[in-house]
């Protein structure tokens, strides 16, 4: 899907390459399949999409990289969250429940 | 974990490294994800394609990661002025003319801007809140531009009536040349000027010194009192070495003594132009200078430009008001000496009163230099037209690869901003010879005068301001145009969109249209010059040469003044190369005239009867033979005209017909009465007619009624030896060896020939002349420039057409004339535009035009003439080419 089109997707594309590397380091791909899988599908991230949103993440210091061999024997860079990306997984996480709470009250209403 | 600033640190700096890692991240993940469909399942090439499917190109997700990190903007404008950089080297033919042009242009306008800041904008130095300081002066002609120096007891009453200014002061209109007798021990004369000014002026203005103190309400205002006087901060420098020891010490002015009380700021001279070498207080005007303590007791004696500050809140128009109340009460008070004076109160200007036309001149002239730089503009959007159609493969290319339209504008235009920061330096620097060069033009006044040119931070300021918006406004057609290109249908072919190309003929249409305004107003003013120059101006300045002293300086007296003057020009006659001298008090042409009485015919009711205000001169005899004025009656004076005698009066033939309508004047009696505390009336009786002057000059406003009387009857202190030379020989040398060996404390106020003098008069339209016949030069290259390369462009569009023509049997003259048609149709429009604006143009010229019909004949036909002749010169090359081309190949190519 397209993630870029609005700032709330952003956003939620932001979170789940959060949550994605909340359980431990991944290189690009693997983020890309760990959203495909957490969602069942739903998000599926292109590349396009998914570089700038892991390179603005390591700008704003949530995620550092590593050159490490890969499970075919390659060199990959592997990204894992910083104490700074765990922080902002919870606060995003909680900010999202208050969103998705909310915006069910008012379908609901 | 880096900070922000340090990504952005090595984002810039490490820029090879951070690419290369981007490069290899994408592929390792490309591999992934080969590696994961054959997995999967794929036979290696299929996985490779799917692979490269799903990343949807190697290339656009490099570029989309670029353009989120941090200092992105900075580093693609770093690319674009290195890309920029390597297309302007790679024509260097075309970076030079835009840059050149540009600089010129530029370069024009800050100069004329310098000028302009000096005169009209920059705040006198040393002066305290100057928006809150104003001129006063006297108008004879309300709502008209005069404004002349008043009195001082006039001055005395309006210090004394005035509500809305919280201090008035006065300074003289120019400042007085005066002898300096050394510091304590004499060493010879050297003339110096001194400005007489009242004791509340530095206090009034806020000034503050440099060292010592500066005038007060302490020092009396009693004629005589107040010895002392104010150095100004350049004449110490100059004079003194900036000794701080002179505070205290005795100068000796035209043979007084005077203690320097202080130095003045650095770069105080007051509101004005006028940098005079020291201040004296008023009240020692007799003693520092020529004029006796009538002047200060004179009403009619107009010698002072009054100041103010305005009391805190009150506005202008209010203060105006007031002021021209004070102005009707003081004419009722005093009909005799105030008839008709209005008192006009003005923001302080430098040019007190004339910030009006001095403004509406300057105008003129950024008017001139705008029209070169719109110019240099048109021709440059010209050139950018048509690269930008040349690149459009080149950026249709780029847009295909995923560059961002904004981001191909934003190439574009750095571009072009890089030719006009290259061409705003180059103007700043041309600006700065242009500057120099035009204070070295200026002609010798009669007084210093200090207008600092300098480049300062407004005129910089300004030079960015014009280059950005003349930048915006020339390079955002090309731009919006070339990244409007579209992908598909400019890769299949080449085929150019006809809008295109209107836009440049109008391009080049306006260049012509501008360089044909530039043309017939540089030509309007060389015509007017030439028509002065032609003209009989009544007298013969060349070979005259002019010598300029103040008797009162060496300390001569009413009583002795005449003696030496006589034996003094008795002495220059006898000089070898001299063939006829004379002394006279003004010359016409000038800068100075001499209102010294109201004249009245005897029996006719007076004092308020009509008076009739001349342009007086005193002279010596010999002055109408020396300057070649014909006498239509009677005789010149002669040695028998002294002191004692009949007074007697030489009047030109305009007062003559003024005064005698259809009589003979020689013989008759003229009443000359001169007010102040002692009125005087005199009659003269006159003796001889002289053909008047006639010359125009925007400055001096002449009644053209001429007076003459001889120096031994009208003692005058300040007088200039007019001698005229054998063969065009110079004698200023000799005269000066001579005043030194008469008397060696007599300094010379200056030397200079009497052409230079009367040049002074037509300074705006020499200006103008050289500032619009360069420019309009320039002009009409840029625009042969511009025709050629549109004419150039559409014979290599049209090479097809044109084989095919000549394949059918179009003989070479029809191609040619094909061809110039096209050219010369854009330059006929640009003429028909430009001479219709520039008919427009000469009526607000009028003035500057000495009488000159605005739409001069010969002008606009030369004008039309010349860029008609550069038009077919530049479309004539490029036709004769479109002749040549052989059909078979022009068939063939593409």
């Amino acid at each position: 899907m397209g993630t870029h089109r609005t700032n709330l997707l952003q956003g939620t594309l932001d979170l789940l390459i959060l949550k994605a590397l909340g359980t431990g380091e991944l290189h690009g791909l693997g983020v890309s399949r760990r959203i495909e899988h957490m969602t069942r599908g739903t998000f599926v991230v292109r590349p396009g999409s998914l570089f700038p949103a892991l390179h603005r993440l390591e700008e704003a210091g949530w995620l550092v990289s590593t050159w490490q061999p890969s499970e075919n024997n390659r060199r990959a860079k592997y990204y894992r969250l910083t104490k700074a990306g765990t922080r902002q997984l919870g606060t995003e996480t909680a900010e999202w429940n208050r969103i998705a709470l909310a915006i069910a009250r008012a379908l609901e209403a | 974990m880096l900070s922000p600033f340090s990504h952005l640190w090595r984002n810039l700096v490490h820029r090879d490294q951070i690419e290369r890692d981007l490069d290899e991240e994408v592929q390792a993940h490309v591999e992934l994800l080969v590696d994961e469909k054959i997995r999967a399942g794929m036979n290696p090439h299929a996985a490779r394609r799917a692979a490269a499917l799903e990343l949807g190109g190697v290339d656009a997700v490099k570029e989309q990661v670029r353009e989120i990190r941090s200092g992105a903007i900075a580093e693609q404008f770093l690319q674009d002025i290195r890309y920029a950089a390597r297309l302007l080297r790679r024509n260097p033919i075309f970076t030079l003319t835009a840059t050149l042009s540009l600089a010129i242009g530029i370069g024009a306008n800050t100069t004329i801007f310098t000028v302009a800041n000096a005169l009209l904008f920059r705040p006198p130095a040393g002066v305290v809140e100057p928006d809150r300081v104003v001129d006063i002066g006297v108008t004879r002609s309300p709502g008209g531009f005069n404004f002349n120096p008043s009195s001082y007891p006039n001055y005395l009453d309006i210090r004394e009536r005035t509500t809305t200014l919280d201090g008035v002061y006065a300074y003289p209109l120019f400042p007085a040349a005066m002898s300096l007798g050394g510091a304590g021990n004499t060493i010879g004369a050297e003339s110096v000027f001194g400005m007489a000014v009242t004791v509340n002026y530095f206090t009034v203005l806020g000034a503050s010194p440099a060292a010592g103190r500066l005038f007060d309400a302490g020092d009396s205002e009693q004629p005589g009192a107040s010895p002392i006087a104010v150095l100004s901060h350049a004449f110490w420098t100059r004079r003194f070495n900036k000794d701080l020891a002179i505070v205290g010490r005795t100068l000796t002015l035209n043979g007084h003594p005077f203690t320097v009380v202080g130095v003045a700021a650095e770069g105080f001279q007051g509101t004005g132009v006028r940098a005079g070498d020291l201040w004296v207080p008023t009240s020692m005007l007799a003693t520092a200078t020529s004029q006796g303590t009538g002047m200060l007791a004179n009403r009619a004696g107009a010698w002072l430009l009054i100041g103010g500050r305005l009391k805190p809140r009150v506005s202008i128009p209010k203060a105006t008001a007031e002021m021209d109340a004070i102005g009707r009460t003081l004419e009722r008070e005093y009909p005799a000496q105030n008839r008709g004076a209005r008192l006009l109160l003005l923001p302080s200007s430098p040019v007190p009163g004339n910030s009006v036309p001095v403004a509406a001149f300057l105008t003129l002239l950024m008017g001139i230099v705008s029209l070169v730089l719109v110019i240099a503009c048109a021709n440059l959007t010209g050139v950018l037209l048509a690269r930008a159609s040349a690149r459009r493969r080149e950026i249709a290319v780029r847009l295909a690869v995923g560059a961002g339209r904004a981001r191909l504008m934003r190439q574009l235009f750095t571009e072009t901003m890089m030719l006009f920061v290259l061409g705003g330096v180059g103007g700043l620097l041309l600006a700065r010879g242009m500057t120099s060069l035009l204070v070295s033009r200026l002609p010798t006044l009669p007084f210093p005068v200090d207008v600092s040119l300098a480049l300062d931070g407004r005129a910089i300021v300004f030079t960015t301001g014009l280059v950005l918006i003349a930048a915006l406004l020339s390079g955002l057609a090309p731009a919006l145009q070339a990244s409007k290109a579209d992908v598909v249908s400019t890769l299949k072919d080449d085929a150019q969109a006809p809008g295109r190309l209107r836009l440049r003929h109008a391009f080049v249409i306006a260049q012509v249209a501008f360089s044909i305004l530039l043309v017939v107003v540089a030509g309007l003013f060389a015509r007017a010059l030439q028509r002065m120059g032609s003209m009989d101006p009544g007298f013969d300045s060349h070979g005259v040469e002019l010598v300029a002293l103040n008797l009162s300086e060496a300390g001569y007296t009413d009583a002795t003044g005449p003696l030496f003057a006589r034996e003094l020009i008795d002495r220059v006659r006898g000089l070898p190369d001299v063939q006829s001298a004379t002394l006279a008090a003004v010359l016409p042409g000038g800068f100075e005239s001499l209102r010294l009485a109201g004249l009245t015919l005897p029996g006719v009711s007076s004092p308020n009867g009509p008076e009739l205000f001349a342009d007086w001169n005193i002279v010596e005899p010999g002055y109408f033979a020396t300057l070649r004025i014909p006498l239509a009656g009677g005789r010149d004076f002669s040695g028998a005209d002294r002191t004692g005698a009949q007074p007697v009066v030489i009047v030109g033939e305009g007062t003559a017909r003024r005064l005698w309508p259809g009589k003979e004047a020689v013989g008759q009696y003229v009443l000359a009465h001169r007010g102040g505390p002692d009125p005087l009336t005199r009659a003269l009786r006159v003796i001889g007619v002289a053909r008047d002057p006639s010359y125009g000059t925007l400055f001096d406003g002449t009644t053209g009624l001429y007076v003459y009387v001889p120096l031994p009857q009208q003692y005058w202190s300040s007088m200039m030896i007019v001698a005229r030379t054998k063969d065009g020989r110079r004698v200023i040398d000799e005269i000066r060896a001579l005043v030194a060996s008469m008397n060696s404390n007599l300094p010379i106020v200056r030397a200079q020939t009497a052409e230079d003098y009367t040049a002074l008069g037509l300074m705006p339209q020499r200006v103008g002349v050289s500032v619009a016949g360069s420019l309009g030069l320039v002009g009409v290259l840029l625009t042969a420039i511009g025709t050629y390369g549109v004419t150039v462009y559409a014979v290599t569009r049209r090479t097809r057409e044109i084989g095919i023509r000549i394949a059918l049997g179009a003989r070479r003259a029809d191609v040619i004339g094909m061809i110039l048609r096209q050219g010369l149709s854009l330059v006929l429009i640009g003429s028909i535009i430009g001479l219709t604006l520039a008919a427009a143009a000469g009526r607000l010229l009028a003035t500057f035009l000495l009488g000159m019909p605005p739409i001069d004949p010969v002008t606009f036909a030369g004008a039309a003439l010349l860029l008609a002749a550069v038009g077919l010169a530049a479309c004539y090359v490029p036709a004769r080419r479109a002749s040549d081309i052989d059909a078979m190949e022009a068939l063939r190519a593409d």
